[in-house]
Formats: structure tokens, sequence, C-alpha cells
């Protein structure tokens, strides 16, 4: 279970630590007018001002405002269940390349998590697959990344 | 006005030529798709699309991505009406009366209704392209960097005072655009700013991965929230009566003509259109004559919001055109491609590139009818796809995303920026921060900054160029009027209720 004031607070730290980071880099750069005009650093100083000023107000609001909830339990669970094997299938890119970890992710979320016949996961893991590498690498020209195991398979 | 009829049929001649018919075919029907399939929206279709038309030309490429953005805005529509699931956010507002008009066995009525009221806001908006793109484009010829910076200005404040999101939230998220459109090398100067240490940043960070992230990942999370139960009403289309729907739908004339009014100003000021359907819904519930009836398969709660949204997104590419500010999230991506395809957009496309803007004008007109025509025959097909369950639908997309992230610079930092961007998004999605004006910003950041730093150079450094002429002056005191616009509405409201009591 979530409340809309945790995720109002999250959100307006992200954010904020955003605009702290942006007004330090921008500060290094040099802000303000020179001989040479305006400097490079002026616009994102004023825009992390802005994103840092606009978060403070945010999370102040979040703690005036009534609480309301903003994902149930079994909401949550299934914002899980979606978010985190597609983190695993970004994190597997640069090793076991895209198109094993589109076939492994398949797998995994049609026939692990939804008990779907390996034989239809299976088939749709590699219509999938064959699509995208006739559509990219035949039709199109474009690499996609085969990864480590690629590699060291020679592709 | 007989020079742009000319050119109107100039730019025909352009259009209506084989290949190009066929590339408004194929973008509307992935248009369609991509409007009907939940998570995959206008914003994040033409953006994946975007680096396949790198080899196009710039004609084929934007009547293929507008075509696409026509399909998109019709296939919305479809699922509202058929299966209660908005399948755009611009199309929530058609669920409210569309649903119930096609659960009480009236779905062909309701898909008319919807279809002809958004082909008569489609062309309501290329009508209005038409007569003033170019006569806007000739006026803006005369601006300075001091007027253009007064111009972006007001498209900024207009989203803080009439986006009706809190403004603390829209001034975070545009900054937050201006901040990563500043990323990377400095146009003006070469130097290199925010890359946070990080070498490859210095290229920059896309405003198509932005997207796909925050509207693609962000609305996949959004949707299996509520597992979708699909429950979907007959979807057989009966001819006759959709002719006789769209015969009769002159007879709201008054409603048709007031949605198309508030969906082309919506456009044009960046409102975009699911602000545009959403006010139509509201204004239409108050004045109709019928509304009682609202909320439980009224005609013209079909009809507002429809009218207002197609009006919108067409209208939406005046001021793109124009004066290079677009007045969408999905007319933001297209000029991001523009920019890419090495057009410059703004007035001197009028001249130097008149092909291009005439033949896509004209397209408008033909995309919109090719639209229509598609959406009545594919009905039944794009029904079914809706049958397929959603956890199949939902990593198929996900990996469609990546690839598109992953395709737009051959980079997988784009792909864990995406990701990023996918939970930034969800976030947003959640606690109603609006995400188009970090598009907005993130694609003209930069050209607002570089018409600031010209102004400075031109004063020497004083800010007293932005009040230096009756125009510029204008502007600027109707940004600043629009920025303090939640204030005077709340402490409107306040009296208003005091006085009520007292």
């Amino acid at each position: 279970m979530v409340t809309r004031r945790q995720f109002e607070i999250l959100t307006g730290l992200i954010t904020g630590a955003f605009g702290i980071a942006v007004i330090v880099s921008s500060i290094q750069v040099g802000s303000g007018w020179s001989s040479a005009g305006v400097e490079s650093g002026t616009f994102p100083l004023l825009a992390g001002v802005l994103i840092l000023g606009g978060s403070i107000v945010n999370l102040a609001r979040a703690f005036v405002d009534p609480p309301a909830l903003a994902l149930r339990a079994d909401e949550l669970r299934r914002v899980a269940l979606l978010f985190l094997p597609a983190l695993a299938f970004v994190a597997a890119i640069p090793f076991a390349g895209l198109y094993v970890a589109s076939v492994f992710y398949l797998l995994w979320a049609l026939s692990v998590q939804r008990r779907m016949p390996y034989w239809r996961s299976g088939l749709i893991a590699l219509v999938t697959v064959l699509t995208l590498y006739w559509l990219f690498e035949q039709a199109f020209e474009v690499e996609l990344p085969h990864g480590w195991l690629g590699a060291a398979l020679g592709f | 006005m007989e020079n742009n009829v000319s050119e109107l049929m100039q730019g025909f001649a352009i259009a209506l030529t084989l290949p190009h018919l066929g590339l408004m075919v194929v973008g509307v029907l992935i248009g369609i798709l991509v409007g009907v399939l939940p998570g995959l929206g206008a914003p994040n279709g033409v953006s994946l699309l975007l680096p396949l038309t790198f080899g196009m030309q710039p004609v084929s490429a934007i009547i293929l991505l507008s075509s696409m953005y026509w399909g998109a805005l019709f296939g919305g529509s479809v699922t509202s009406i058929l299966f209660n699931i908005p399948g755009e956010p611009s199309s929530v507002a058609t669920t409210f009366d569309g649903y119930p008009m096609a659960r009480d066995g009236r779905a062909t009525t309701a898909l008319a209704t919807a279809f002809g009221s958004a082909a008569f806001g489609a062309l309501s908006g290329v009508v209005l392209i038409t007569l003033l793109a170019s006569w806007v484009a000739s006026v803006a010829l005369q601006f300075g960097p001091a007027e253009y910076f007064a111009v972006y200005f007001l498209a900024f404040s207009s989203f803080i005072g009439m986006g009706g999101a809190r403004p603390s939230k829209t001034v975070v998220s545009l900054a937050i655009g201006f901040a990563l459109a500043a990323v990377g090398i400095d146009t003006v100067s070469g130097n290199v700013r925010l890359t946070m240490g990080v070498d490859e940043l210095v290229k920059g960070v896309s405003f198509v991965v932005a997207v796909m992230g925050l509207f693609g990942i962000g609305e996949l999370m959004i949707a299996v929230e509520d597992e979708m139960k699909v429950k979907g009403v007959n979807s057989k289309v009966e001819w006759r009566e959709v002719v006789r729907t769209i015969v009769h739908l002159p007879r709201h004339g008054w409603a048709l003509l007031r949605s198309a009014a508030i969906g082309c100003w919506m456009g044009i000021t960046p409102g975009g259109p699911t602000a545009a359907s959403f006010m139509s819904y509201a204004i239409a519930r108050r004045v109709s004559p019928r509304r009682d009836n609202f909320g439980r398969g009224e005609q013209e709660g079909i009809i507002a919001p429809e009218t207002a949204d197609h009006a919108a997104g067409t209208s939406a590419l005046l001021p793109m055109l124009s004066l290079g500010i677009p007045g969408s999230a999905t007319a933001a991506v297209m000029m991001g491609g523009l920019m890419i395809w090495g057009l410059n957009p703004g007035p001197m496309l009028f001249i130097e590139q008149k092909d291009f803007v005439w033949g896509l004008i004209a397209s408008m007109y033909l995309g919109n009818v090719v639209s229509l025509v598609l959406v009545l025959l594919t009905v039944p097909i794009f029904a079914a796809m809706m049958r397929v369950p959603f956890f199949i639908i939902a990593p198929l997309i996900f990996i469609v995303i990546t690839v598109g992230a992953y395709s737009v610079s051959n980079s997988y930092l784009d792909v864990l920026l995406m990701m990023g961007f996918g939970v930034l998004g969800f976030l947003f999605k959640k606690l109603d921060y609006p995400v188009a004006p970090l598009v907005l910003a993130m694609v003209i950041g930069d050209k607002a900054e570089d018409a600031f730093r010209q102004s400075m150079l031109l004063s020497n450094g004083s800010l007293g160029i932005f009040f230096s002429n009756g125009l510029v002056s204008t502007v600027m005191a109707l940004g600043f009027a629009f920025l303090l616009l939640p204030l005077i509405a709340r402490l409107w409201s306040r009296r208003r209720t005091a006085l009520g009591r007292a």
C-alpha cells in the first residue's frame, strides 16, 4: 500500500535533487553576464532554481494535502510484476544481447508469471524476435545489440 | 487568399501521388493500432516511427507521421466507445457517453457520431491552418529575437496559467524540460554543460527517448495497475446506421461549431487535445438543452469531446509550422523530427519549403478522409485485437519501446535513460504532473534560450529590450497575465464563496 503523500515526497525529492544537481553544474560552467554575452550556465541555472523551488512547494503541499491512497497493495504488486522483469530484461541486454534477452523476458512474463503453455509463449517469442530481426537488421539496416554473448559466439 | 488556394492546389499535386497515398494508408493503420492499444499513444508512437524516417524525403516523412497521428486520434475513440478503455488520454471524455450508448446496443451510432464529429473537428482545424498559417508566418517574419522570446514565454506561461494542473507542478515539469534541453554542448559558446560527468551525454538527451519513457513506460505501468477486464460490446458496424447518423449530424450544428471553436483555440494556444476534449465536454454539459441526459449515452456528449479533440490535434500544427512552437506533445515530437530532417520550423518554412508546407496541409485534408474510411472498415479487426489479454501485450510493447529507444542513436545509455523517464512518467501521471510541458520545453528550450541570449547581445545585457516596442511588450504582458491567472482565479472564487456566505 502506498499513499499519495509518500509518492509526492518521493517525486519531490527526485525532482529537488535533480534541481540541485542542475544548479551546481550550471554554477561550475559559469552563469551571468560576461563580455561575450549571457554565459552558458545562466539558463540552466534559472531552470535549476525553478525546479528546486517548485519541488520545495510540492513537498510542502504533500504534508498539507489531505491523505489519500495512491496504490492499493494488489495494484502495487501488479506494477512491480510488470516493472521488475522489464528492468531485468534491460539489464540483461549488454550481456545476452537484445534477442536472447527478449526471448527469456517473454517466456518469463507469459509462462512463469501467467502459466501460459511454453509452446505458445515460445512461439510468440520466436515470432517477435524474427520480426525484429527482419525489420531492423534487414529492412532498415539498424544493428540491434547482440551483447557479450553475441560477441562470444561470433555475431 | 487566392494565393493560398493556388498553393494548396500545388500541395494536393504533391500529396495525391501514389507513394504518398500509400504512406497515408500505412500511417493511418499504424496510428489506429497505436491509438487502440493501451500503453501506446500518439506521442510515443510518432517517436517510435521517427528513427525510421531519417532517410526519407521530409514531405513523405511528415505525411507518414501526421497520418499516423490522425489514425491514433481516431483509434483512441474506438476503444473508448466499445470497451470503456480510452486508448488515448484525449479520448477519456468520449467514454462518458460513448460507452453507455454502445452498451445500450447502439454501438454503431456511437462510433459513427464519434467519427463524424471527429472528421468535422479535424476539418475545421485544417481550414483554419489553410487560411491563417501563411498570414501568421508573414507576421512572424518581422520578429526579432526579443519578439521570439516573448512568444515562447507566452507559450510557456499559458501552460502554467491554463493547463489546469497545480502551477508548482507545471513549473517543475517545464523547468526539467529546459534543463534537459541544455544538456550537452551549448550551441552558442561551445561549452559542455550539465553532463554530470557522463561523457556520452555530450550529445545531449534526446526528446524522443524522453517521450518513449514518459508516455510509453509510464502509461504501461498505469494500465497494468487495474488489470483490465475487457468487457466489449458487439462491435459489428451496420453501414445503413452509419450513413443515417452522419447525415443527421448537422442537427447538432451548434454543438459541433462550439466544440470545434474550443478545440481550435486549445490547439493553437498550447493547451492540447486532452484539455480541449474535457473542457468541451464540461461546457456542453452546462449549456446543452439535453444536459440531463449527459453520462447516460447522450449523442452530444460524444460530439463535444470528439470534435474538440480532433480540432485541437489538427490546429496544434498551426503554431508549429508558422512560429516553430508546437501546440501539443505530439506536435512537439513532429517538430523535433522536422529539425532532424534539416528543416527549420517557423516562418521561413513558408518561403523556403513551400512544397513541404502545402504538401503537408493538403495531406491533412486527405489523411483525415483516409482515416475516417479506414477506421470504419477496420473497427471489427481492431476490436478483436482488444481481446488479446493485456499481460501478453504489455511485454511486447515494452520490447518495442526498448528497441525504439535504442535505435534512436544506437545507444544503450538511451535505453537506461528511457527507463528512468518511465519511472518519472509513472510518478508524474499518478500525481497529476503535466507531462506535455516537459516535452515541449525539451524541444524548444534551446530555441527559447538562443532567442533570449541574442536579445541580450542586441541590448547589451539590458532586460528592457523585452519592453522596447508595442508588440513585444504586449506579448510579454500577456505572458505575465497568464502566469498570474491561477492566483486571480483563486482570489476570485474565494471572494465569490465569501459573497455567497454573506
